[in-house]
């Protein structure tokens, strides 16, 4: 796989004085992995995601930001080939997602926001099961690297059902980089994490995107974002009403909870 | 109690009727209702053909076979709520946010499914006997005290399945020392002259105090349940060793090696194995071999063997419910498996497992001195175990367990499995080694399950 090795996460730190916002990669001299045209899914009458169009470069740390129920989660499943857009196209890194969705999750790593691993493996099997399914060679070697990074290799003989929500969600992660993508979907990456946890995971993410790789996370903790995306834009409501990367949010003096509020929460729903 | 079991009712009602609409949902009992009463306008011809009371004696144990088949709840309990109802449920999991015990939920659980599967299967086929009753020369009384014994019936196999597998939940030798006591019990009965099947001795006999005898035993078996059964894991964190590698390593010449492991260690860690063997293959077969040995009289030599075949070839094709209800499906969404992958990863598991109902078919052919038929015997149930499969893949891909519910999807499947077991049985009492052409239904099978296959991965569902 394309993607980069595996980061130690304390290496971010390592150049004193460097900000998370500095080390970020200017997207627009990079190509885009993902690029989508009009996507739309409609429900019945329910229109999820209406007319969606949206290109993140490589080596972007990519914020979908948006209210519950703004259609985040759908487009990631779209994104992923998990459902079928009723509109519009998609590619993630080249690949049409309506086409080949096996083929864009062959390439990508995906967390979703709900899902937990099978009730029936232990963590470690598990992680083995994902490695065998990607056909990879030395597992074991990353799965070990992502107990110790997240703390939980004291789990890894315990069956997934009898796991807390946060080591589901830690071995979750972990699956999702075991064969080290070149991007990775993310949809809600610190909902059930602690502080630390939450403070390992933003560095994690930072760093991987530092090596050359790509980070698309759907996220409603703007200050998350605002803190480590190097580009975002916000969705309602199924549309797109706002894009935009945090420089450009420093250069007109303003912070993103006071976009994302003007934007959407003059909505009589929201207010 | 009333509002959780309305919610719980309607809640089951919505998830039904969002998946089929609610008038192809509301048309499943009329469905069974209209074949209930076909069924019985048969009765004169078909009581002609069998010794007086044997046909009273067949419909109560098929009652209290659907109950058996109904009352697994102790098997997998929590589990089952969670497969059942996963992410979309908000009742099943009320304890975590009201004052309600989930003893009590999983009670009103048990209530909503007793009554859903009394709306959807018995009252229907009562009712169809009842509208047949006047064509069949069926006495009102006679109806009305057949209403009350079937539906015992029902009641006995549901609670009497819900103990044991409870039991078993809870201790295994204590599960043994509770077949044995019933086994104790039974040999008993038959000595001493007692009713072993009680709803059948209150039809052919009614009395009060056996009626009171008997509610009294179901309501006790349903409380003892209740109370044995642990609806909250333990919060013990169970722990096992890699099991996954090793295994995959030695089914590493089938297709899907990885899948195939974690299929089995699924079943095996969920409680299904030997228990779902035994209460969802073994008991309805061993029930089944006895209601066909009833028509040994009418049948040719060896019929009984090769009709059980028969029977255990379409039992043995719900292993792949199995396979499937044990699966959730969502997580296979972050992986780079599509719908097909998933169906054939099922079905090598599926082949595996079919060794049982194999091994099933032998043993009682050698237990019934047929060993000279025993292979094709074999032979017509996997042939028709294959078929039974395909079809199932090609109407429901990897949801058979719900839309079996769908009247259109249940009737396609009994008349795509119907004219093969027919014709497969007509040249079976021809001749017991014609039950080899049960192996000819493995390519048209094959081919089923292909266009199944390119239908469900081009089926707008939500993962593909």
């Amino acid at each position: 796989m394309e993607g980069a090795s595996h980061p130690r996460a304390a290496s971010i730190f390592e150049q004193e004085g460097t900000s998370l916002f500095t080390i970020a990669i200017d997207p627009c001299v990079m190509a885009a992995v993902i690029e989508a045209r009009g996507l739309t899914k409609r429900y019945g009458e329910t229109v999820a995601v209406n007319d969606l169009s949206i290109e993140v470069p490589a080596g972007a740390l990519y914020g979908l930001l948006g209210p519950n129920g703004s259609g985040k989660s759908t487009t990631i499943r779209m994104l992923t080939g998990q459902i079928r857009p009723t509109a519009g196209t998609a590619t993630v890194l080249g690949v049409d997602v309506v086409a080949d969705p096996v083929g864009v999750r062959s390439r990508v790593g995906i967390i979703p926001e709900q899902e937990t691993p099978p009730s029936f493996l232990t963590a470690a099997e598990y992680l083995r099961f994902v490695g065998s399914i990607r056909g990879l060679d030395g597992t074991d070697d990353n799965a070990d690297w992502w107990f110790e990074f997240l703390d939980f290799g004291d789990k890894r003989d315990v069956l997934c059902k009898d796991l807390s929500r946060g080591t589901r969600q830690k071995l979750m992660f972990a699956q999702a980089f075991l064969h080290r993508p070149a991007l990775a979907l993310i949809d809600e990456p610190l909902v059930n994490f602690d502080p630390i946890v939450q403070h390992q995971v933003k560095e994690f993410l930072v760093d991987y995107v530092r090596r050359g790789n790509t980070v698309f996370l759907s996220t409603h903790i703007l200050e998350v974002a605002e803190e480590i995306c190097t580009g975002y834009a916000i969705l309602h409501r199924g549309r797109l009403l706002h894009a935009g990367t945090p420089l450009e949010l420093r250069e007109t003096d303003r912070h993103l909870p006071e976009i994302f509020l003007a934007l959407v929460g003059r909505d009589p729903a929201h207010a | 109690m009333p509002d959780l079991f309305i919610a719980m009712f309607k809640e089951e009602w919505r998830v039904h009727a969002e998946l089929f609409g609610s008038v192809g949902f509301a048309l499943f009992p009329a469905l069974v209702c209209a074949m209930a009463c076909m069924g019985t306008v048969l009765v004169p011809i078909v009581n002609a053909a069998l010794p007086a009371g044997d046909l009273a004696t067949i419909v109560h144990l098929l009652f209290l076979l659907v109950g058996v088949m109904v009352g697994g709840f102790g098997l997998v309990g929590n589990e089952a709520m969670n497969r059942r109802f996963g992410q979309v449920s908000f009742v099943a999991y009320a304890a975590r946010t009201l004052p309600l015990s989930e003893r009590r939920i999983f009670a009103t659980f048990v209530a909503k499914d007793t009554v859903y599967y009394l709306m959807l299967w018995i009252l229907p086929v009562l009712a169809g006997v009842a509208l047949a009753s006047p064509f069949a020369g069926l006495a009102p009384a006679t109806v009305l005290r057949l209403g009350l014994t079937l539906l015992l019936a029902f009641l006995s196999g549901m609670t009497a399945l819900f103990l044991l597998t409870t039991v078993w939940g809870r201790s295994k030798p204590a599960f043994a020392v509770t077949a044995l006591v019933l086994a104790a019990a039974s040999a008993v009965a038959i000595v001493a002259g007692l009713p072993i099947f009680p709803p059948l001795a209150l039809y052919r006999s009614f009395s009060w105090t056996l009626l009171a005898g008997l509610l009294a035993a179901i309501a006790t078996a349903l409380a003892i349940s209740l109370l044995l059964f642990e609806p909250v894991s333990s919060g013990s964190e169970r722990r096992h060793p890699d099991r996954f590698s090793g295994l995959a390593r030695r089914l590493g010449r089938l297709p899907y090696p990885g899948l195939a492991a974690k299929d089995l260690l699924d079943l095996w860690r969920s409680g299904g194995g030997v228990a779902q063997v035994l209460f969802a293959l073994v008991l309805p077969l061993a029930l089944c071999w006895f209601l066909i040995s009833l028509l040994d009289r009418v049948l040719p030599t060896n019929g009984v063997l090769l009709l059980f075949a028969v029977i255990a070839g379409v039992l043995g094709s719900t292993v792949y419910t199995w396979l499937t209800a044990f699966d959730a499906l969502g997580p296979y969404g972050c992986l780079p498996v599509g719908v097909g992958t998933l169906i054939r990863s099922k079905l090598t598991s599926f082949f595996l497992l079919q060794a049982v109902p194999a091994v099933i078919v032998l043993v009682a052919a050698l237990a019934t001195g047929a060993g000279l038929v025993a292979l094709p015997a074999v032979a017509l149930a996997l042939g028709l175990s294959a078929w039974s499969v395909a079809v199932t893949v090609y109407l429901a891909g990897l949801s058979p367990n719900i839309l079996v519910y769908d009247p259109k999807v249940l009737a396609a499947f009994l008349g795509g499995i119907g004219l093969p077991i027919i014709a497969l049985v007509a040249f079976a009492f021809v001749s017991p080694w014609l039950g080899f052409a049960g192996l000819v239904l493995v390519v048209p099978a094959a081919l089923v399950v292909s266009a199944g296959i390119r239908r469900w991965e081009t089926a707008d569902g939500t993962f593909f």
